[in-house]
């Protein structure tokens, strides 16, 4: 379904849109809080900027760089040219090491490759240990935005579903004594795993080391305690120099939650005695994105969600209204490099306010990119016969003065004389929920050409 | 100093009033205003629809119309950022960079080049500024919240001067009304959803005026306003600036 | 190897031509912080605390003050016979420290702007220690305290696994509620050292 069929079906619950929009607005607001305390920051965005766009610039030569230093540093490093060969991989080297239970942590690149069902479809367990994404893998959904994987579900909801899944007793939604039932349950997942699966925040060429930021330690438990550690990286998640971390790990967690650093970075850089330690780098469609000048800059995304947070068509959509697995503006320009049918109603789903540019600690110029794709898209895809038609008058009418002014003389006196019932009926959709102006006796043209005959 | 006027396709034909305000406001600020007749539409309603080729003969149009002035100025700041923003699409002939480069949105051009911020009005009236993001975040006629700065806004600058006012402040201080041109009808719940929360916003901090440098918010907001009949009035900043004026003659 | 040469060889085609690396001019975000009272303020705003002692105290006592009754305490300091109650030698699987209750750390850097604290595996045998204690308590000297990220940066060199730590383990994901405790420690203590 497109964007706007799915996002009329998340309002027909107003309280329920309200109450979506304030949760990710409160967010928004302690970005705002921890971002203005920080002296140059603005300056910090443009280092984090440029320094994704001389990544990416040199990505090739950092690829061959980062690996060389993993393998040195005796990491196993892997290469998937899309999502099928990253699964078939991770597979394989569960299958080397017995695996059949394994923890993960949040990898939206996990997501986006549909690991989990790959897996499952092998008799392998795999428990997702973010507490967000435990609560949508146990209600079988995917998560609606990507810091907050279950930011559309209430206490009560998650309240219900732990009674389900876990045996919980009724709560009345208390978030305190969910967490510690989680926590127990999922201790149990961590100390019996086979394997860790985690993501990647950051790969550092220099030195062949990775970090992983988390809140609740979930990624920490999984990899310290499983003998194997897998972890999953985009080709984008490259940075040069250990230095830069100092850039990124300012700008992510302030901008994901306002706080002024995840309460975990942990820096990976050599298995522990007696563990495995595999790094898969991944494609799936990174490098063609690259290929496109317009678009390129996509690749900058560190993955923190503050476009969603400010989004104020995500705030009242919901994440599941993009069907896509990085919701949001920023994956409004990422899902059409991936399937541009499927997903062309994404970039018409903004009014071009720009917030998210503003906010993004990498400076991606999302908004522009909107509307970049939108031209591709009508160009490309199947477009409303209507739609289409109007837009190509429009434009020749607004070639013809004299004709843009008999027309607007008539749609004029239309909205001044003809019954809003007839004015407000379909195919108005504007006058669903809206009056239309009346139409005034006079155009702007008009008066000023009878002011100047006076 | 002589100024051509450019009244966005909408104003003209269901706002006439907004651009008579933007005529006499000039006017009054010894401004020598010329409407050239021959102009329509700035060629965003095409191209933010992802008809950006369908715009070309508009935006010609436009350049041809507005190539022989120093300053474009416009009541709209969304239309002004789209002839900055967007007129790439056009072969960049000295014309084209000319326009570009001289269209300023109405507060803008009183405040920064004509330097006057107490134009002498009158309007005693609670009022809330809903800033209008191309306004704001594209020609940056304000600071935005997003970004860490020193606070400042030309529409504020004007309004402020203005005897009797009292501007009030929203919740939100610059979040979208969901306009969006075709996103309006294109996107319907949102954009309505959007507007009502706006509307909310002003009228929980005691707003009487909404006002703003674009109609076509005002548009929007005010079908709602008016649908649901709520006690709000939109009017545009240059009516509010030219209101002491409009009295005086009618005296 | 998988698809190796064939991604590196996309990337190499479709990269745009090289652009220079940025800068990094720390100054820029110079505020002249107080290094000390940033650090105490940011490690309580995360939900930790700051506990000062000075050189003469026995810092395994102060510990036992703050935690009176755990039964599983290790630490790594020096003289800590008396406080450990887990020898790691019996360890075979990480698993097996999961009832550990009190987990003291030395660390060599504090961070004024995020509260954040280094601690690496070559202060700690197990890397899961500091994830799996339920309160972890971590030494730092006052003037091993950095006021950014980029100046942090700058010391660290040799780790094969190193974390930094801000505050306690903790989640929102049920409905923006913060909970302390998700999966990690469920406290967090610093104890800064006047030396």
């Amino acid at each position: 379904m497109s964007h706007p069929k799915l996002a009329s079906l998340f309002n027909q619950n107003e309280a329920r849109v309200d109450w979506h929009d304030k949760a990710l607005w409160f967010v928004r607001h302690k970005r705002d809080l921890a971002t203005h305390q920080v002296k140059g920051w603005e300056a910090l965005r443009d280092l984090g900027h440029h320094i994704k766009a001389h990544t990416l610039s040199n990505l090739d030569n950092y690829l061959i760089e980062f690996e060389k230093n993993a393998l040195e540093n005796g990491i196993q490093v892997h290469w998937a040219a899309n999502g099928d060969e990253h699964n078939k991989i991770v597979h394989q080297i569960l299958e080397e090491n017995q695996a059949k239970k394994i923890v993960k942590s949040k990898s939206m690149l996990t997501e986006e490759c549909h690991l989990n069902p790959f897996l499952e479809a092998k008799a392998i367990e795999v428990i997702d240990t973010d507490l967000g994404e435990r609560i949508v893998q146990l209600a079988k959904e995917p998560p609606s935005h990507i810091v907050l994987p279950a930011i559309h579900k209430n206490r009560h909801e998650v309240d219900a579903l732990f009674q389900e899944h876990l045996n919980t007793q009724p709560c009345d939604g208390d978030p305190q004594y969910l967490t510690h039932e989680a926590r127990k349950h999922l201790r149990e997942k961590f100390i019996k795993a086979d394997a860790a699966i985690t993501g990647v925040n950051f790969a550092i060429a220099e030195t062949g080391g990775f970090v992983v930021c988390t809140n609740e330690g979930n990624a920490d438990m999984g990899a310290h305690i499983a003998p194997v550690h897998i972890a999953c990286m985009g080709i984008e998640k490259l940075i040069p120099k250990q230095e830069h971390l100092g850039v990124f790990l300012r700008l992510l967690a302030r901008s994901a939650t306002g706080q002024p650093i995840t309460t975990y970075s942990s820096h990976f850089k050599r298995p522990a005695k007696g563990h495995k330690m595999h790094i898969v780098i991944v494609d799936n469609g990174r490098s063609e994105q690259l290929g496109r000048p317009d678009f390129r800059a996509s690749l900058h995304c560190i993955r923190c969600g503050a476009c969603m947070n400010t989004c104020p068509i995500y705030r009242r959509s919901g994440g599941h209204s993009y069907d896509a697995t990085i919701p949001g503006p920023i994956g409004s320009i990422l899902s059409p490099g991936k399937d541009l049918t499927k997903h062309s109603s994404l970039p018409f789903a903004s009014t071009l306010c720009g917030s998210c540019s503003d906010v993004c600690p990498v400076k991606i110029d999302i908004h522009s990119q909107l509307y970049k794709w939108r031209q591709i898209i009508t160009q490309n895809t199947k477009q409303p016969f209507i739609k289409k038609k109007s837009m190509v008058f429009m434009g020749k009418l607004f070639t013809k003065p004299t004709q843009f002014a008999r027309i607007g003389k008539i749609a004029r006196w239309s909205l001044r004389y003809l019954p809003k019932s007839i004015i407000n009926a379909r195919p108005n959709i504007w006058g669903k929920s809206r009056d239309l102006p009346n139409g005034p006796k006079q155009s702007f043209d008009e008066w000023y050409k009878e002011r100047t005959k006076k | 100093m002589t100024v051509g006027l450019f009244i966005p396709c909408y104003i003209n034909q269901l706002y006439p009033q907004v651009g008579i305000a933007t005529l006499e406001l000039l006017e009054k600020l010894n401004v020598d205003v010329v409407y050239p007749s021959g102009q329509t539409c700035c060629g965003q309603p095409m191209a933010n629809s992802g008809y950006e080729n369908e715009s070309v003969g508009t935006c010609q149009n436009f350049v041809e119309n507005f190539k022989d002035f120093d300053y474009i100025v416009t009541p709209s700041g969304s239309c002004a950022y789209h002839v900055k923003k967007h007129y790439n699409i056009l072969e960049q002939t000295p014309n084209v960079t000319k326009v570009r480069n001289n269209v300023h949105e109405l507060c803008e051009f009183i405040v920064n080049v004509l330097k006057v911020t107490n134009i002498g009005a009158y309007f005693p009236y609670k009022v809330g500024i809903h800033k209008s993001c191309h306004g704001l975040r594209g020609l940056r006629l304000g600071s935005c919240s997003e970004l860490v700065g020193d606070h400042y806004s030309y529409i504020e600058d004007l309004l402020k001067e203005v005897s009797d006012i009292e501007l009030m402040p929203l919740q939100r201080a610059d979040e979208c009304c969901g306009f969006g041109g075709t996103f309006a009808v294109a996107e319907e719940a949102v954009s309505v959803k959007m507007g009502k929360d706006k509307i909310k916003d002003h009228l929980e901090s005691g707003v009487e005026v909404i006002t703003a440098t674009d109609t076509s918010c005002l548009m929007h907001l005010e079908g709602l306003i008016n649908r649901n009949k709520q006690p709000l009035k939109v009017m545009h900043v240059a009516e509010i600036l030219n209101t002491n004026l409009t009295k005086l003659k009618s005296d | 190897m998988g698809s190796r040469t064939e991604i590196l060889a996309k990337i190499k085609t479709n990269k745009p031509n090289l652009i220079e690396t940025p800068i990094i001019e720390p100054q820029v975000f110079d505020e002249g912080l107080n290094l000390i009272e940033e650090f105490t303020k940011k490690v309580e705003a995360v939900g930790g605390q700051v506990v000062p002692i000075t050189y003469e105290m026995d810092i395994h006592t102060e510990i036992k003050t703050l935690f009176p009754d755990t039964a599983l305490n290790f630490s790594t300091l020096e003289k800590a016979i008396s406080f450990n109650t887990l020898s790691l030698d019996n360890i075979e699987k990480p698993q097996e420290l999961e009832d550990l209750d009190v987990l003291v750390l030395e660390s060599p850097l504090g961070v004024a702007e995020n509260g954040a604290v280094w601690v690496n595996d070559t202060s700690f045998p197990i890397r899961v220690l500091p994830f799996i204690t339920k309160h972890l308590v971590l030494v730092l000297g006052k003037n091993d305290i950095v006021p950014y990220m980029h100046q942090a940066y700058d010391t660290l060199n040799d780790f094969n696994f190193g974390v930094f730590i801000s505050g306690p383990s903790k989640t929102a994901d049920i409905e923006q509620s913060l909970v302390i405790g998700a999966h990690g420690a469920l406290s967090l203590t610093i104890l800064l050292k006047n030396d």
